[in-house]
């Protein structure tokens, strides 16, 4: 009782502190700021036809590091908790209409992840829902199966490669630019083809296959933790 | 798309992190206040989409029917898109680590009753 209204309390001010200050942010008619230079000089400067890709990639470059490094250590966390400490949770057998649905669609939902890495610079996707796509097929090879996968696989070691690799994309453009994860050394290419772009294709490349990885990993820990079905 | 119907995203939004918290403060079950918290999640990620949004305007992917000249005039604010994707993922991973968790706490305790997790008592 005392949970609850303590919590509508707090849900109320918040509330009316909402209620307060989103009507004041207008509907802006123009770009401002940093909005408007990266739609003004984002194509010509990466080569990048989408241009959030561009901000993740080049503009923001060593923030997307950053938040490799995060997700590297959730997924680290997920899986040393959950091999340390198994749930022992028996999985069930998986039904007919799972079985057959975990053979047919795994290809075309990798086949749409791959489409989705390695088009980042051209339409919406990139690195991150492709990854999280690929992952997705691997999700549900597992649910359709009643055995669990080997405990010796190459994940960790994608993961690594991957995340070695954006390093080393980004310390290539201090030898050669002089500038860490500098996107333009390559050439740019002509926007809007599947060459261009500069660096960003390889990073996305590399985080597609780090995010793929570690949420395989993830998944396959959860998996493993409730022993065999 | 009518004003209207803007400041009903925004309501929307502020509504999801409301609810969200809502369930946070006040579930007992431990999944269901990490599904609490990955509602109050999407409610920010769909605050910020709402925040970058210009009428009238498309995605900021550049194609063929957008002169180059008229990019500035045509789409709306890449950041918070680009912020959006990056918190998506993170909430992902949070979300992942919050379920872990609350699973090997209710093991410790061999129930999901967040009252019965004595060492997490407030």
């Amino acid at each position: 009782m005392i949970r609850t209204l303590a919590g509508l309390v707090i849900v109320l001010i918040l509330g009316a502190v909402a209620a307060a200050v989103i009507p004041e942010m207008q509907m802006r008619e123009e770009l401002q700021g940093v909005g408007y230079s990266y739609a003004s000089r984002g194509m010509d400067e990466t080569g990048s036809s989408n241009l959030v890709t561009a901000v993740i990639v080049a503009y923001r470059g060593l923030d997307t590091l950053g938040e490799v490094v995060v997700l590297f250590c959730a997924s680290t966390a997920v899986v040393l908790m959950l091999t340390l400490y198994p749930i022992g949770v028996k999985a069930s057998e998986p039904s007919r209409i799972v079985a057959f649905t975990a053979k047919v669609l795994p290809a075309p939902i990798m086949l749409f992840g791959v489409y989705f890495i390695a088009h980042s610079h051209l339409s919406p996707g990139g690195g991150f829902p492709g990854g999280t796509v690929i992952a997705s097929t691997f999700l549900l090879v597992m649910l359709g199966s009643s055995s669990v996968p080997d405990r010796n696989g190459r994940l960790p070691a994608i993961e690594s490669l991957a995340g070695l690799s954006f390093g080393l994309l980004g310390f290539w453009g201090i030898m050669t630019a002089g500038q860490f994860l500098n996107n333009a050394f390559l050439g740019t290419g002509t926007p809007g083809s599947i060459i261009s772009g500069g660096l960003i294709p390889l990073i996305s490349i590399a985080i597609g296959a780090k995010v793929a990885s570690e949420f395989s990993g993830v998944f396959k820990a959860f998996r493993n933790s409730g022993g065999e079905a | 798309m009518s004003t209207a119907f803007y400041w009903s995203i925004a309501g929307t939004a502020a509504g999801l992190i409301l609810v969200g918290l809502w369930g946070v403060l006040t579930r007992k079950h431990v999944l269901r206040i990490a599904l609490a918290f990955t509602v109050a999640d999407t409610g920010a990620n769909l605050l910020l989409v709402w925040s970058g949004y210009l009428p009238g305007r498309t995605a900021p992917v550049i194609d063929g029917s957008i002169p180059a000249s008229e990019i500035t005039s045509a789409v709306v604010d890449p950041l918070p898109q680009a912020m959006v994707l990056t918190s998506i993922v993170i909430g992902v991973a949070v979300a992942a680590l919050f379920v872990v968790v609350g699973v090997l706490a209710s093991r410790r305790t061999g129930s999901a009753d967040v009252r019965r997790m004595k060492e997490l008592r407030w």
